[in-house]
């Protein structure tokens, strides 16, 4: 990612009122993680999977706090009981922040499943998401998956693709 | 040990507090056992989330205690929350792993505690949780209570229960959307926030 993306990703979540963001390091947002980890504003929590992620991130949505779960595309996989069963069973929302591995451009083998799997994985669970290829667009697709997220009480995910993380 | 009777030493303990609850019998034990604590209580039906959900809390509300009323087979669903409890080391989580040894609400199989080979208190213990420890009686459950709701330090008891349930106690009849509106709007009253605030036009 450019630091020009590193940022706009920070603006956002910063718009949103994030000030707890959980995540699994991947490959593509790899510049992102360390400056998480640098801002004042945000506390971040490294996980062991995804799914607990998206559970750490219900129980900060209990306090008042905003939380964001910042992962590889994968990581929607390991996270689908956790947010079935929040989202379906009581409400509690998760957004998510995922980078888009397996979309047009992938170079690598391991990865083509992440990008069959995520778009239906997503609206299997009724998660309404947008998939941004253009760095101006990111801080409003942050900030809107918050809106609709505390509007609905329930998910939402926004994917980074194209070259924002090429 | 009976967990009913846990439960009871440990509401007795408990005002102000909040709490996350694993599924199965032990919600409507926990709804009898601790009547004072219902709306502080967030009753919910995810296995391997409570103590991940109890931590996002604590974290959260970082001058609120939170405990965890987890499971051996929702923690061992997820046991990576052991390590993140032992990098994160919130001050503010008592996380009690009610043990009995099997998947109660589903009749009753057999957990991998059971084989009496898998030690929970231990594996936290190797995960960075330094305060982990196992309860045998009553007593000592109650002094792990004590200790575990004064520490600075994230704290766990796996309480060793017979699997047996409270006779005659009364259910609850909620689902997990309205307790969690009755637990948002208690933490909203007690914290003075706003979590589910209004749209912007009604």
């Amino acid at each position: 990612m450019q630091q020009s993306a590193v940022d706009a990703v920070i603006r956002g979540l910063k718009r949103a009122g994030v000030s707890i963001v959980c995540y699994l390091p991947d490959s593509l947002f790899k510049e992102l993680y360390p400056a998480l980890d640098a801002d004042p504003d945000i506390r971040t929590i490294q996980v062991t999977n995804e799914g607990e992620g998206a559970a750490i991130c219900g129980g900060v949505f209990l306090s008042g706090k905003r939380a964001a779960l910042v992962m590889e595309n994968s990581g929607l996989r390991a996270s689908v009981e956790p947010l079935a069963r929040m989202g379906l069973g009581a409400g509690i929302p998760v957004v998510m922040l995922m980078s888009y591995r397996g979309d047009m451009g992938e170079n690598n083998w391991w990865a083509v499943p992440h990008g069959v799997t995520m778009e239906p994985v997503l609206q299997a669970l009724r998660i309404p998401y947008v998939v941004e290829r253009e760095e101006e667009r990111i801080e409003q697709a942050i900030f809107d998956a918050y809106e609709l997220a505390y509007s609905s009480y329930y998910h939402t995910a926004v994917a980074l693709s194209g070259s924002i993380v090429r | 040990m009976k967990r009913f009777e846990c439960m009871t030493k440990l509401a007795a303990r408990l005002s102000d507090e909040l709490v996350i609850l694993s599924l199965g019998a032990s919600v409507d034990e926990w709804y009898n056992a601790a009547p004072h604590m219902r709306a502080a209580s967030l009753f919910q039906q995810q296995l391997g989330c409570v103590t991940p959900q109890a931590f996002g809390l604590a974290a959260g509300l970082p001058e609120r205690q939170i405990i965890s009323l987890d499971t051996d087979g929702g923690l061992l669903f997820n046991l990576g929350i052991l390590a993140t409890l032992g990098n994160e080391r919130p001050k503010n989580l008592f996380v009690v792993v009610w043990d009995n040894e099997m998947y109660q609400s589903i009749g009753g199989p057999k957990t991998h505690t059971a084989s009496g080979t898998v030690d929970l208190a231990a594996i936290a213990q190797g995960a960075g949780v330094t305060h982990a420890y196992t309860a045998r009686t009553l007593d000592e459950f109650d002094a792990h209570c004590e200790a575990g709701l004064a520490s600075d330090d994230p704290y766990i008891v796996v309480a060793k229960v017979a699997g047996t349930v409270q006779p005659e106690i009364k259910r609850k009849h909620s689902d997990g959307r309205e307790d969690k509106y009755i637990f948002v709007r208690h933490v909203e009253a007690t914290e003075g926030i706003t979590i589910m605030g209004p749209s912007e036009h009604n």
